[in-house]
């Protein structure tokens, strides 16, 4: 499979499925970045296996996801008129115990906030839509409902991260939700980090390995967040971690872990 | 901010204007591309996934992820539907087995000769591939659906039908080059 040799066609079928182990796809993806033949031969097989997909039985998206998604890229697009503003911001006052909560709410409110002025500017040009936004105005209240029920939540289970014996700055926060699969976490004081380098969240499940929880890079203060990244439903967690990977981020942690923290049972257990 | 739903007719425009349009942070253009292919990809991630909710997570970062990163699809090497759901597909596989995400959205490139933007040609294509898969021997069928939609590995498979490897590596070939000829046909 390597070597001067072209790649067969079954294994290239089932690289285009993800159906080979690690070992084989890595050699086949360091063989495709020099041999142009079986690079156009594994786009063919690819789009083959695209068409699969094509014969599934079609459903509707489900209610309100296009009210959810569009509010989504909206508050994007709305942040990222705002993110110049925010490097000329003030100095941050010191982190204080306890000090994540408001400082949470605040984000939760801030999404709804944003979605707001927007609207408020589209009014004028959408006097037809009332109706719709009254719906709108609901999801926004949903998902900061959300946001603060992992927040309160008796069963959340709240997490100090912190560094090794030599150092107590960098802290970091998670909030953690198994059945949902919700997860917020607050790190303050971090190190700055090289361009080619980034840090990465891990879920520690009680079986298994760890799951990466998000790619992250402080702001000019040293303080990041991760707040609902995809992460798979029931999976209990019996610590979380932050290491330092590569930009791209990685499948498995890479010493040293740089914060750590074990899980605690959940209040009123 | 309301948009209207959109229409699917001869008027849409291509996915290549709207991504251009995307790309200048055009929220009405991406409504279109919500509406056009939101469905399709929700439901190849609720094929794999067999749960509504996951599946509309797989959904929305799918399609996030095109927001923000529109060049990742590069026109020219593929249709942006088939893109979208193979994306979908390997987010979604990649869920079930509770793995890291195993590519990148720049690292998929696929030859689509077909035109998913119109819903007329899609319907068709929809029916067709159904066809074609069905009428594939029981075999392959079985193959290319515990490696497609349940993300088996040839060896898992070869272990759970009990056939040799060479042998699933084979009807997946077949099964694959089949559906090809049959949508060229």
């Amino acid at each position: 499979m390597t070597g001067n040799e072209h790649i067969s066609q079954e294994d290239l079928a089932l690289h285009a499925m993800q159906a080979l182990s690690e070992g084989d796809a890595a050699a086949i993806r360091a063989h495709l970045a020099t041999c142009a033949v079986c690079r156009a031969e594994f786009a063919e097989l690819s789009g083959d296996a695209a068409m699969v997909g094509l014969g599934v039985p079609q459903h509707q998206v489900p209610a309100g996801s296009r009210t959810r998604f569009l509010d989504r890229i909206a508050a994007d697009a709305a942040m990222a008129k705002e993110s110049p503003k925010r490097e000329t911001r003030g100095k941050v006052l010191p982190f204080q115990a306890n000090a994540w909560i408001p400082w949470a709410v605040a984000a939760a409110l801030a999404i709804v906030a944003v979605s707001l002025g927007i609207r408020l500017n589209s009014l004028h040009q959408e006097l037809t839509a009332a109706t719709s936004q009254v719906a709108h105005l609901t999801d926004e209240t949903a998902q900061a409902r959300q946001v603060l029920e992992v927040l309160t939540s008796h069963s959340a289970q709240h997490v100090l991260l912190t560094a090794d014996k030599t150092s107590v700055e960098p802290t970091g926060r998670a909030i953690y939700l198994a059945d949902s699969g919700s997860l917020i976490f607050q790190a303050n004081h971090l190190k700055l980090l090289a361009l080619d380098k980034t840090y990465e969240l891990w879920v520690i499940p009680v079986e298994g390995n760890p799951i990466p929880a998000g790619l992250f890079r402080p702001d000019a203060v040293g303080d990041a967040t991760v707040v609902m990244p995809p992460l798979p439903r029931g999976v209990p967690a019996k610590a979380f971690g932050v290491t330092v990977e590569k930009a791209e981020g990685s499948d498995t942690p890479t010493a040293p872990i740089i914060l750590a923290g074990a899980t605690a049972p959940a209040s009123g257990e | 901010m309301a948009f209207e739903r959109t229409n699917h007719n001869e008027q849409d425009p291509g996915d290549d204007l709207l991504l251009e349009r995307v790309r200048g942070k055009d929220q009405q253009a991406m409504a279109v591309v919500f509406d056009r292919y939101g469905g399709m990809v929700y439901s190849v991630a609720l094929r794999v996934l067999k749960d509504p909710e996951q599946a509309e997570d797989v959904m929305q970062e799918i399609l996030f992820q095109l927001w923000k990163k529109p060049d990742a699809f590069v026109q020219g090497r593929g249709s942006l539907g088939g893109w979208l759901m193979v994306l979908a597909r390997n987010r979604a596989i990649d869920l079930i087995r509770r793995r890291k995400p195993t590519d990148s959205p720049d690292d998929v490139v696929l030859v689509s000769k077909t035109n998913l933007a119109s819903e007329t040609e899609r319907n068709v294509l929809m029916e067709k591939v159904r066809d074609v898969v069905k009428n594939l021997p029981v075999e392959q069928q079985r193959s290319l659906e515990l490696a497609y939609f349940e993300g088996l590995s040839h060896s898992e498979i070869a272990e759970k039908t009990g056939d040799a490897l060479g042998t699933v590596k084979t009807r997946i070939r077949l099964a694959l080059i089949g559906l090809r000829k049959a949508l060229a046909a």
